[in-house]
């Protein structure tokens, strides 16, 4: 029988390796920022912050660049719905980011000075919006152990299942990575986007 | 869950065990000790160059408690790994060489510890790997079988201390100075190669000119004679160097090397080999708009 670390292993790299599939570089003429493929339509979920005064540009994990039209984007929340001109991109299950809970595992994924696709493991230290010290007033977060860095921007959040619940945003001091929920993007898809959104909006399972 | 989460526990701590009985401690600076992995039980340490200020009066903590003296058989800086043996006398008694894992079946995402001994007491944090990728090269020129990241925590004094798996065996030699801020780790076949090589010479041969160079653009009409946009660019020729030998000069512009086009510093690196040491390559330069094919014989860096 397997050791239980190398269950673990097996569980952990098939989540990863899936998520790359849905896992997207965002180049704003700068730097690299990371996002996520929400719809295989072209719809992409990246962060406001990601976004830049130049063209941007998208390369998916099939190594594909694309230029990228950015259809809302909301400052105050740091999330922005792009769309490439393409189908069939695979996408990632959403997970329910309003059922977090401390101590889960939580995997993000992105591309971190530069080093494409890299994973980072921890745990969600808390969620929701009664956080102490947390940027923004009253904004829900999820707040992980993770150290995200430069380039982790707009990537995938992900819980043990693999589900999308978050995207990777910010550090709040030097140990506590945050990601926007999913949830957030949800509201903030269907909000910018109307009719657009419900229809994108189809893969987002009762939550 | 909570069987699960004891198993899952008692694994972790049974896999630092299994890498405590050959993480030592190396006292070859002033500063905090590091750490090393025992080699082989005939008493070869492996660990970073960085951590190893001293060639002699260096004392290695062993995991039964002892400490014993060593020395420094090689070092290089390139790939920032150095290698000691116990004085002869320490030696005798039971050391365990440590297992290795020659990591072809390692994927993003397993979990993984970096051991440290820098006190008494083995010392463990708990990571996954984060990347895996292709073979580098470092800043200083050192060639790196693949490259292998993890997001595990490097407390001071881990340096030269081992990566290790789910069964406490060796995935490489992990190092904070290769690049700043992020955890590397040289990978076993790299760390075995460089091993044999500084046991047999004491250094790393690697192909040296002298000089020090920037990529730069050619003007048109040279980049349309020689098939190439760029080359690398004389900053400095060191006094005695094979470069000044050979005749180069300061804000020469070389484009081949031994008849292989030279665009950036990769290319240079990728030529200058340990084995072209002694030997003559020819090189061929823009100087003043005007091609000019030298020779020179290549020194060792090492």
């Amino acid at each position: 029988m397997l050791n239980v670390i190398e269950q673990l292993n097996d569980d952990l790299s098939r989540v990863i390796e899936g998520v790359w599939r849905s896992l997207v570089q965002i180049r704003n003429g700068v730097g690299t920022g990371a996002g996520t493929v929400w719809h295989s339509d072209g719809l992409i979920v990246t962060n406001a912050h990601v976004l830049g005064a130049r063209g941007l540009s998208v390369v998916l994990s099939d190594g594909r660049a694309l230029p990228a039209r950015v259809l809302a984007a909301d400052r105050a929340h740091d999330v922005a719905a792009l769309a490439v001109d393409v189908s069939g991109l695979p996408t990632i299950s959403l997970g329910d980011s309003r059922r977090l809970t401390p101590g889960q595992w939580v995997i993000a994924v992105g591309h971190p000075w530069g080093v494409t696709g890299a994973a980072t493991a921890g745990i969600v230290t808390g969620a929701g919006r009664a956080l102490a010290e947390m940027p923004g007033p009253d904004r829900e977060w999820i707040a992980t152990d993770l150290h995200l860095r430069p380039g982790h921007s707009g990537g995938p959040l992900v819980d043990s299942g693999g589900h999308l619940v978050g995207i990777n945003t910010i550090m709040a001091g030097p140990n506590v990575g945050l990601a926007v929920p999913t949830h957030v993007i949800v509201r903030f898809l269907h909000q910018a986007l109307g009719s657009r959104a419900s229809a994108d909006g189809s893969t987002v399972r009762a939550a | 869950m909570a069987e699960v989460l004891t198993e899952f526990s008692t694994a972790l701590s049974g896999a630092v065990e299994a890498g405590g009985r050959y993480t030592v401690r190396i006292e070859a600076r002033r500063r905090l000790p590091a750490s090393g992995v025992i080699w082989s039980p005939d008493g070869v340490i492996l660990t970073a160059h960085h951590v190893v200020e001293w060639d002699s009066n260096i004392t290695i903590g062993l995991p039964d408690g002892r400490a014993v003296p060593a020395h420094l058989v090689g070092r290089d800086p390139a790939t920032d790994l150095a290698v000691l043996r116990l004085d002869a006398a320490a030696s005798s008694g039971s050391l365990v060489a440590a297992p290795l894992n020659g990591d072809e079946h390692l994927r993003v995402g397993h979990l993984v510890l970096a051991l440290g001994r820098p006190g008494r007491t083995v010392q463990a944090t708990l990571g996954i790997v984060s990347a895996l990728g292709q073979a580098w090269r470092t800043m200083g020129g050192g060639e790196i079988d693949r490259y292998l990241q993890t997001d595990t925590a490097m407390y001071p004094g881990f340096s030269g201390g081992p990566l290790v798996d789910a069964a406490g065996r060796v995935l490489g030699i992990n190092s904070s100075a290769l690049l700043r801020g992020i955890s590397l780790t040289v990978p076993v076949s790299t760390v075995r190669r460089l091993a044999e090589t500084l046991l047999a010479h004491g250094h790393v041969p690697r192909g040296h000119l002298g000089v020090k160079v920037q990529p730069v653009r050619l003007p048109s009409a040279s980049a349309a004679q020689l098939g190439q946009d760029t080359g690398v660019l004389l900053l400095s020729v060191e006094p005695g160097s094979p470069a000044e030998r050979g005749g180069l000069l300061l804000g020469d512009t070389i484009v081949t090397l031994d008849g292989q086009p030279i665009r950036d510093i990769d290319d240079l690196m990728a030529i200058l080999t340990g084995d072209r040491v002694g030997s003559s390559v020819s090189v061929r330069v823009l100087r003043g708009g005007e091609v000019r094919d030298l020779t020179a014989v290549v020194g060792d860096r090492g």
